[in-house]
């Protein structure tokens, strides 16, 4: 990229400044022609005239927005705009929790939305996990545009410490008003046997674009459990690659998705198996209707030698009706002769002969589909371990579904 | 077996070149580079009317444009190909013939003898001078006479494209435009020679057409162009290629398929694929990129797509069905075997416009040695494609530990009364299987070539029978020396 191209870029000039040397090595924003964005174009991103959220004050947020889950015992951070606000967040996190604000580290994540975050993020927050019987913590971010379309990049860091295990949820919502574009980029480091749980639920404001990596690394005997539901904005994207570094380490990494309108969601994952003895299973499930789009691109790679590696891999979409589309690439790259990994795609419509079999029993059709979709993604949503957790996204998805249904004139 | 007699011609062409290619450049070859006189010359020597040059140049002016645009998406490795170094045009010659299968490379021989070819087929693969009992011409020309009296056209391409004009120009291009890529656009501006076939309405092809009839024009070359139409009602199974190595000096293959079958009519296209891999530390080789689809044009309309790819350095191939005829039919059955440092990308795509339209894929890849296979295909469900069926089985068994197995398959779905299913396994050879069998006396070898046929028959037994034999023990072959 040419300066000249920087200074032209939709992100201003103090883009360019802050990425000074490196600029040469930035691409642009990845076009249709980057195989990894072939289906989640970024032309509306590109051509919106974002503010930086460190020139926008005029948005004041003194209160939690309603709806967001509560989870017990759990300790509270939140972002405004990608900001930390201390007078929203808890202050106490409880013994074995680290939170420091104002940290600025690197990211392993090398793809043009991740150093766009490392040009413009504004400090990062770090949050470091050793020993047991941690307080779970609740992180909030809102994104909450004045006058003006706003761009925020928050930073986090999360390193939990041998045979530590911590659990974070993660709400990502909005405010209704002006478009707003957030870039998430979140770096998760598991030490040898540590584990963590990691509920991540996605519901911007339904003009919003939301773009989040996650790196995870996972030492040996360590584990991951990661849930992500996708619930709203008209750009969503969240993309997370887990890399084992260690034998024995396992990943869970599961999510579902609800769209409607003209919603986009796009969930990529890459499982790196890159030593031997690990295990990961992904199980996506998702749902779309009025003309939204929705996107699966998981890849597994197993590399020489990672013998007795175990991934399986599974994604389903039901088309709820005319409008939708339904993208899949479902990738498997094996080096290693000794594994064992399966992946699984299907599209389709609610089957008929399930549909009949509830009306024949005196359900309307509205409240059968609405069942059959519920239980769909209920299928995905019990993965989750955490009992709280679990029941707020069947909640978030029945809410969901009751939107759907309101918005059809069928209440 | 009409199939291995075909590969006749290309063994013979080795010899050809041995002698003739390299050390002395005849008048009926051009010269090196490619350039609109180079197209004007082919076209020339071919005799070939006005609008056929016009549609190569054509093609060759938008090559041109592409410079930069050689596809790079496929998981492959191989250095850069410079078009300018190649002959683009060789006359058919007559090879020197052996006079014995003494003169024979003994390795050679024992491969047709694993395949079980009869002796006088082996003199006529080998390239020895054929016993005059066993004239294939007289063979040929009665199976063309009979074709001749139902009205099918079985030609060379550069005949058809004088004996049937009107329907060289409604279908050549129709399915695999000029502009289409990098290689087809390549092919259309050099093609040499290469098949045309049309069924008439109605008939059912009563015998299975090889490109082995074509006796004149086996020199087809490495660009060659296959157009097949299949009128209404009609059905016809086409062979390609053969079982035994065939070997050829050319290193680059970029030929065109198009297939267009009309309302309720049906194709089978069967291809054996068994050009030369490279050594075993990967020097030398083909190059076999291919262009192969197929257009289901007409209602209830049929293409069927079996191939069995065990040769080449470098496969880059991806037989499609563009599903346009309400109630058509794709399917795609394939077994891909890579060995050594050979690499292969292949596939397929099934693109759903049509309503009711079914697709359906199995594709096996083995990967032995230090190879690559991938499996790469799209399933394009268009809006209007209403109850559409695809179901696709991938499955990649690796043997050894320093060689890949890669699957990337594109759903795209945009018709909720659509159904796709895809599933995809990687696995290895059992060590329970490998022990029952061994158990029971069998080498190692042939455990893992039973095995290996296990894993495959799905897709064999599509082939015809004559194939279906001769590949069975080519799977094993291919295979060898792989198990330690």
């Amino acid at each position: 990229m040419k300066p000249s191209e920087i200074i032209d870029h939709p992100f201003g000039s103090a883009y360019a400044m802050r990425l000074g040397a490196k600029a040469p090595w930035l691409g642009h924003l990845p076009g249709p022609k980057t195989e990894a964005w072939r289906f989640t174009p970024l032309r509306t991103l590109a051509s919106t005239p974002f503010v930086p959220a460190s020139a926008s004050n005029d948005v004041d947020v003194t209160e939690l927005p309603r709806g967001l889950p509560l989870i017990a015992g759990a300790a509270r951070l939140v972002l405004v705009n990608g900001a930390y606000r201390a007078d929203l967040s808890d202050r106490e996190f409880g013994q074995g929790l680290t939170v420091s604000t104002a940290q600025e580290f690197a990211s392993s994540a090398r793809s043009p939305l991740a150093l766009l975050n490392a040009a413009y993020a504004a400090a990062g927050i770090s949050i470091d996990a050793a020993g047991a019987g941690l307080r779970p913590i609740h992180l909030i971010s809102i994104g909450a545009a004045g006058a003006e379309p706003l761009a925020f990049h928050p930073r986090l860091r999360i390193t939990v410490a041998p045979a530590a295990s911590l659990t974070i949820i993660e709400s990502h919502v909005g405010l209704p008003g002006q478009t707003y574009f957030s870039n998430p980029v979140t770096e998760i480091v598991l030490a040898e046997k540590a584990s963590l749980r990691r509920y991540v639920s996605v519901a911007e404001d339904s003009e919003a674009f939301h773009l989040a990596t996650t790196t995870i690394s996972i030492a040996a005997g360590g584990s991951l459990e990661a849930f992500h539901l996708g619930l709203g904005g008209a750009l969503v994207r969240q993309e997370i690659s887990v890399r084992f570094e260690g034998r024995g380490a396992a990943a869970r990494l599961n999510g579902a998705y609800a769209l409607s309108g003209r919603a986009h969601h796009d969930f990529t994952t890459v499982m790196d198996h890159n030593v031997p003895d690990c295990h990961s299973s992904q199980v996506f499930k998702g749902v779309a209707d009025g003309d939204s789009h929705g996107v699966f691109q998981g890849r597994i790679h197993v590399a020489r030698d990672s013998q007795r590696s175990d991934a399986r891999q599974l994604h389903k979409a039901l088309f709820l009706s005319r409008g939708p589309q339904i993208d899949c690439k479902p990738e498997l790259e094996i080096y290693a002769d000794d594994v064992q990994c399966a992946h699984g795609a299907a599209t389709g419509e609610i089957d008929h002969d399930h549909l009949f079999y509830l009306m024949s029993r005196g359900i309307d059709p509205a409240t059968a589909r609405s069942l059959l979709v519920e239980g769909f993604l209920t299928e995905a949503v019990i993965e989750v371990s955490v009992p709280d957790v679990q029941a707020h996204f069947i909640d978030a998805i029945r809410t969901w579904l009751k939107s759907r249904e309101i918005a059809r004139g069928r209440p | 077996m009409a199939a291995t007699r075909e590969t006749a011609a290309a063994v013979r062409d080795v010899e050809q070149y041995k002698y003739g290619f390299v050390t002395d450049i005849e008048s009926d070859m051009a010269p090196l580079g490619l350039n609109e006189g180079i197209i004007r010359f082919i076209s020339a020597k071919k005799g070939e009317p006005e609008w056929m040059l016009e549609w190569r140049l054509k093609a060759y002016r938008y090559w041109l444009t592409l410079t930069d645009e050689e596809p790079a998406w496929a998981k492959l490795k191989f250095p850069k190909i410079d078009f300018q170094a190649s002959h683009y045009y060789a006359a058919p010659k007559q090879a020197p013939a052996l006079t014995s299968l003494d003169e024979v490379d003994p390795k050679l021989l024992e491969t047709y003898k694993k395949l079980g070819i009869p002796l006088l087929e082996q003199q006529i693969l080998a390239g020895v001078a054929v016993d005059a009992v066993f004239d294939s011409v007289s063979v040929a020309t009665t199976y063309k006479k009979k074709l001749q009296e139902l009205g099918v056209i079985f030609a060379p391409f550069s005949e058809a494209v004088h004996k049937h004009p009107e329907l060289v120009k409604k279908y050549l291009g129709s399915v695999v435009p000029y502009s289409d890529n990098f290689y087809a656009t390549l092919n259309s501006a050099v093609f040499t020679d290469g098949s045309f076939v049309y069924i008439p309405k109605g008939l059912r092809c009563p015998m299975e057409l090889s490109t082995y009839f074509r006796i004149n024009e086996r020199n087809t070359g490495q660009f060659e162009r296959t157009l097949i139409i299949a009128d209404e009602g009609s059905y016809v199974s086409y062979l390609e290629g053969c079982t035994a190595p065939q070997r050829d000096e050319n290193q680059l293959h970029a030929a065109v398929v198009e297939l267009v079958a009309l309302d309720n009519a049906e194709i089978k296209y069967s291809t054996v694929q068994n050009w030369y891999p490279g050594d075993a530390d990967g020097k030398g080789g083909i190059y076999n990129f291919v262009t192969k689809r197929g257009a289901c044009r007409g209602k209830n309309s049929k293409i069927m797509w079996t191939q069995v790819e065990t040769g080449s350095a470098i496969t880059w191939k991806y037989p499609s069905c563009i599903l346009q005829g309400d109630n058509s039919v794709g399917e795609f059955y394939s077994v891909a075997i890579t060995n050594n440092r050979q690499q292969a990308d292949t596939g397929t795509k099934m693109i759903h416009l049509g309503r009711n339209t079914r697709s359906k894929i199995i594709s096996k890849g083995i990967s032995a040695g230090h190879a690559d296979n991938t499996y790469r295909g799209l399933v394009r469900i268009g809006v209007k494609a209403d109850r559409a069926r695809n179901y696709t089985q991938c499955d990649s068994l690796l043997i050894g530990s320093t060689c890949g197995a890669h699957t990337v398959p594109y759903i795209e779905n945009r018709n909720p009364t659509a159904l796709t299913e895809h599933e995809a396994t990687t696995s290895k050879i059992s060590e329970d299987q490998l022990f029952y069998c061994r158990q029971r006396g069998m080498s190692q070898e042939e455990a893992v070539s039973l095995i290996v046929n296990g894993f495959c028959r799905d897709v064999l037994q599509t082939l015809p029978m004559e194939f279906a034999v001769e590949a069975q023990k080519l799977v094993g072959i291919s295979l060898e020396g792989s198990v330690g």
